[in-house]
Parts: structure tokens; C-alpha cells; sequence
């Protein structure tokens, strides 16, 4: 089956100091991969990169999306291409209620494809269904983007959007962080439901814990900006047992 | 009843201007150049208004010279009222208007005014407001600019009997080299009254804003409670927006507040809506309106709210400068 993404050999730089120092990773439709790492390995840079996001500057290599350039396409390019980034801290966005947010980011996904906007009892009735999906209550809607919410409402309201635009790879960045439990369980839930064959899900974790709940297929290691270890889920218990030591030492 | 809503003018050469806010339960008034048949209001005791009053202020070529008028809106005892001034340019002429509005409000009268101003690149506009307020008068007022040349605003306002509200609040939209001003002073004469502003620029191209606000408190006018805000969001690097709050206080039991900024998009906003597929102009736009909300928030009349809402997007999508004269395109 051909590679939803294919990373090769990627450096990128935030203001002039070398974060990534060549990556290289393939996922293919239908698989679940987890990025562990301790702090400062790079993980949030390397979902930051992959999103778009200004003030990263790729050095080296290359990024092929479902084919394409990623790296020659805007933040909001690659969402329409079927790029999905979960936050690991979701912006506020005061004055912007969710429904308004999320109706525009639909509808532009819509444009894009060529189809008709959704009329406002088209657009209730997905989002109901989706928000569904995290458990979360419809009267959210109406509240600005984030603003007030707990951290588990933002990690629910991340996958809810997840839902909304149904992405053919969705990176979630640390999104057990700040997460009880119960909230935890909703969100890897969540992620589950909405997994098929023809959709895949990067997991960047630091934990072991969300792994039980989303089971990975393949589990990397990054340290210092490169891939030091891949292996099969049993990777991340021994992660867990072990730390992150023996790997770095055998560097 | 639609006949009501366009100026014809009598020389067949000039366009007729058709008003498209029409809002229910309103009269409507045309003052060209400065004349009209009903100016200002005068409502005796405890009359209400029954429908909104909306005037449309135009200059057309016919009368190029700059022009100075004032109006008058007297409410006395209890009376109430809804006014919507509107003003506009007919046709590219260098036109300069200097206009003064004069109310004055009896005790327990209620005054809502909104001013909406959508003049063409080259209009020189300053109004004057002159407001004097008895016991527990109510004045509401929100300024919107639209769009103009050199649109200057100077708001004072009397509080000189006790209970006395007034709220005065403002956006102003610039771009390209225009130019707004506004400068409020609000005095509170007398005990226990009530004041608050808040005035919001979306700054553009190289416009140039001014905001000075003066919120004074007489040393007998205890219990006074006073706010100020004004926020100004940078859409460019080349825009320029002044602001200067000041507060006289020479009570000495009062609350009383000013805050003033000055800001730029917000980065990380920006790239999270991007992130979910709105384009950059249009994430630009969601940011630029969220920003504008808690001033329009503030009109009562809904539909005229509403209205305001959607000339704000058609102005922040650059859909006013895409016709010589605005003012035709819009209202």
C-alpha cells in the first residue's frame, strides 16, 4: 500500500540550534506509531515541522505527503491534504466561539473539495455526532475556542476537532499530558473510534500510560534529534522499566 | 414604505442613494448637505419615541464647500428615544464637514445613539457631541467608523445630576492613510454617577488613530464609578495607533479605571486556525472580528447589531475600497 508519509533524512533548525538531526520515518495507511523520547528530543519539533509552523527552518531532507511536497505547503495546505496536528497546549482563541471556529475550518475543507458548505442544520447534526465521540457536552459550542476550559476539555476538544475533519494522519502531540485518568480514557477512546484502514495516527508521548490505551503498532525512540531505536509495542514497557538509559548509552 | 429608504437627488446627474439597513420600526430622514426637513429631536415629558429615528447625513457635488451644521436632541423628563446617524458621501469630491451634536437629557430621560460613519477616502468629518445629563438620565452611545478620510470624534459628556449612566463606546477601522481621532471627556460633576468607554481600533496599511480619553471626577462627586478602555489591534507594520488615557480625580470614593493597548495578530492563534485549514486571510479576519465583538456587542437593537456585524466582515474583507464611493456600496 503506498506511504500516507515518508520523512527523509530531516533537519530543521529554530533560531540557528539543530533540533532535528535527521529523521527518518514512514507510516503507512491503517498503522498507529508511537514517538517517545525524553524531554528536549525533539518530539514537539518534529510535529511542529510537520505542521507548518513559522520560525522552523528545514535544513535537509524531505517530507512526502500522500505523494506531495508537505514542506512546500502552507499550515492550512496541509490540512486540507489530511494533516492533522493535536496540540499539546491548544490556543485560546477569545471572541472566536467553537461553532464559528470549527464551521469556517470545515466549510474551507469543503471549498477545497470542491463541495457546497454545510447549511447550519447539516453542520449541528455532525458536530452533535462527533462530539459524541469525546463525551463532550453541546453546549461548548458556543464558548470561545478554548477559553475557560479545563485541560482535559482542551485534549477532548483536539480529538473532537480530530473528528471534524477527518484526517488521513493525525499527529497527536503529548496529548495524555495534563489529563486525569478518566479524561485520558475518553481522549484514547476517542482516538480509537475514529481509526480505520485508511487513516493513521502518530503518538508522541513520554509516557508508557497512553500506549495502554492506544496500542501502538510500531514504537520509536528520538533522542537528540534522531530516531535511535524502532521496534515493535513491547518497546514502550521497556521504556517504561527501564527508562530511556541503555538506549542512549548503546548510541 | 421602500420609497423611504432612497434619497433621489434633484440633479438627474447625481446617482439616488438607496439606505440598506432597513431596519423595522424605524423613520427615516435624509439631511443633504447639511438641510433637512427634520433635524435633532425635541420630545417633551415623558414621551417615548416610538420608532427608532434613523438620519442619513450626505454630502453630494452640489454643495462642495465645507459645511458646518449642529443638531439638537433635547428629551426632557423621562422622555425616549433611539437614534441612528448615519453619514455619508455621495460622489469624490474633497469634502469637509464639521458637525455638532447637542443633547441634553432631563432627569430620568434615556437616549440610545448609534453613529455610523461610512464616508469616501477623501471626507474630512469631525463631530463634536456636547451632552448634558440630569438626575438618572441614561445616554448610550456607539461610534462605528467605517470608513473615511480624516474622521475626528470629540465626545463630552456632563454628568450633572446624580444616577446619571453613560456609556460611550467606539470602532474605529482604518487603512490605507486614513485617519480617525477621537477624544472623550467625561465629567462627573455629581455624586454617584455612572461612566464607562470602550473604544476599539483595527489599524491597517498606514493609518494613523488617536485615542485620548479623560475621565474627571469633581471633589464632591463621591461614589463615582468610571471605566476606560481602549484596545487597538496593528493588522500592519506601518499603521500607527496613539492612545492616551487620563484620569483627573479629586474625589476621594471612587472606582475608577482606565487600561489602554496596543497590539499586533496573535502568532499562535493565527497558526492553530491555519492548522485546522482556515486560510491565513480568512484566519486574519475570524481574529480581526473576535476583536470587535465586545464593542458591537453593545447595541442594543439586534437587527441593527447584526447589520454592524456583517458591514464589519464586508469592510474587513476589503469590499468597501473596491468601489469608488463606498458609501453606495453599503448603506
Amino acid at each position: 500500500m503506498e506511504n500516507l508519509i515518508e520523512i527523509k533524512n530531516l533537519h530543521a533548525n529554530i533560531n540557528g540550534k539543530e533540533i532535528l538531526k535527521g529523521i527518518d520515518l514512514v507510516v503507512k495507511p491503517g498503522e498507529v506509531h508511537a514517538i517517545m523520547g525524553p524531554n528536549g528530543s525533539g518530539k514537539s519539533t518534529l510535529s511542529a515541522v510537520l505542521a507548518g509552523k513559522e520560525h522552523y527552518e528545514v535544513t535537509e531532507g524531505t517530507v512526502k505527503f500522500m505523494g506531495h511536497d508537505l514542506l512546500a505547503m502552507s499550515p492550512e495546505e496541509r490540512s486540507w491534504a489530511g494533516l492533522f496536528l493535536g496540540f499539546q497546549y491548544p490556543i485560546e482563541i477569545p471572541g472566536v466561539t467553537n461553532v464559528n471556529f470549527m464551521k469556517t475550518a470545515v466549510n474551507e475543507h469543503r471549498k477545497q473539495k470542491g463541495l457546497a458548505p454545510l447549511t447550519a442544520a447539516e453542520y449541528l447534526k455532525l458536530m452533535r455526532e462527533k462530539l459524541a465521540i469525546v463525551e463532550m457536552d453541546p453546549a461548548f459550542s458556543s464558548r470561545g475556542v478554548n477559553v475557560g476550559f479545563s485541560g482535559g476539555e482542551k485534549k477532548r476538544n483536539e480529538i473532537f476537532q480530530m473528528a471534524m475533519l477527518d484526517p488521513k494522519l493525525a499527529i497527536l502531540d503529548e496529548t495524555d499530558s495534563g489529563l486525569d485518568v478518566d479524561a485520558l480514557r475518553i481522549v484514547a477512546t476517542g482516538v480509537n473510534k475514529l481509526k480505520r484502514p485508511d487513516n493513521a495516527t502518530i503518538v508522541i508521548t513520554h509516557y508508557q500510560r497512553l500506549l495502554d490505551y492506544i496500542v501502538p503498532d510500531i514504537v520509536h525512540v528520538l533522542y537528540k534529534g534522531k530516531i535511535i531505536k524502532t521496534s515493535g509495542k513491547e518497546l514502550a514497557l521497556e521504556v517504561e522499566t527501564r527508562g530511556y538509559d541503555w538506549l542512549i548509552k548503546g548510541e | 414604505m421602500e420609497n423611504n429608504y432612497i434619497y433621489i437627488p434633484n440633479d438627474p446627474q447625481q446617482e439616488e442613494f438607496r439606505c440598506r439597513v432597513p431596519l423595522k420600526d424605524t423613520e427615516q430622514v435624509f439631511v443633504v448637505d447639511g438641510k433637512g426637513e427634520k433635524m435633532g429631536l425635541n420630545l417633551g415629558k415623558g414621551e417615548i419615541l416610538p420608532q427608532m429615528l434613523q438620519v442619513i447625513a450626505v454630502r453630494s457635488r452640489q454643495a462642495q464647500e465645507d459645511l458646518s451644521y449642529s443638531t439638537d436632541y433635547r428629551l426632557a423628563e423621562r422622555a425616549q428615544a433611539k437614534v441612528l446617524l448615519c453619514s455619508h458621501t455621495l460622489s469624490m469630491e474633497d469634502f469637509t464637514t464639521h458637525e455638532c451634536v447637542n443633547v441634553e437629557l432631563g432627569k430620568g430621560a434615556i437616549l440610545d445613539m448609534v453613529v455610523m460613519q461610512n464616508e469616501h477616502n477623501k471626507s474630512k468629518h469631525s463631530t463634536s457631541f456636547k451632552v448634558q445629563m440630569e438626575e438618572g438620565a441614561v445616554f448610550n452611545l456607539n461610534v462605528v467608523t467605517l470608513h473615511g478620510g480624516e474622521i475626528s470624534n470629540e465626545i463630552e459628556v456632563n454628568l450633572n445630576g446624580k444616577g446619571g449612566e453613560c456609556n460611550v463606546n467606539g470602532l474605529y477601522l482604518a487603512d490605507g492613510q486614513q485617519k480617525v481621532s477621537t477624544r472623550v471627556n467625561i465629567f462627573h460633576n455629581v455624586p454617584e454617577c455612572h461612566s464607562s468607554q470602550l473604544f476599539k481600533g483595527i489599524l491597517d496599511g498606514e493609518s494613523r488613530t488617536s485615542f485620548s480619553g479623560k475621565i474627571y471626577v469633581a471633589k464632591d462627586a463621591q461614589k463615582t464609578e468610571a471605566y476606560q478602555a481602549n484596545n487597538n489591534l496593528l493588522a500592519s507594520r506601518t499603521a500607527k495607533a496613539y492612545t492616551q488615557p487620563h484620569l483627573e480625580i479629586y474625589a476621594d470614593d471612587v472606582k475608577c479605571s482606565h487600561g489602554a493597548t496596543v497590539g499586533s495578530l496573535n502568532e499562535d492563534e493565527l497558526f492553530y486556525m491555519r492548522s485546522r485549514g482556515i486560510a491565513k486571510d480568512e484566519a486574519k479576519l475570524l481574529q480581526q472580528q473576535a476583536f470587535a465583538y465586545a464593542v458591537l456587542e453593545k447595541v442594543a437593537n439586534e437587527s441593527l447589531r447584526e447589520r454592524l456585524h456583517s458591514l464589519l466582515e464586508s469592510r474587513l474583507r476589503g469590499e468597501f475600497s473596491e468601489c469608488a464611493n463606498c458609501s453606495k456600496h453599503c448603506c
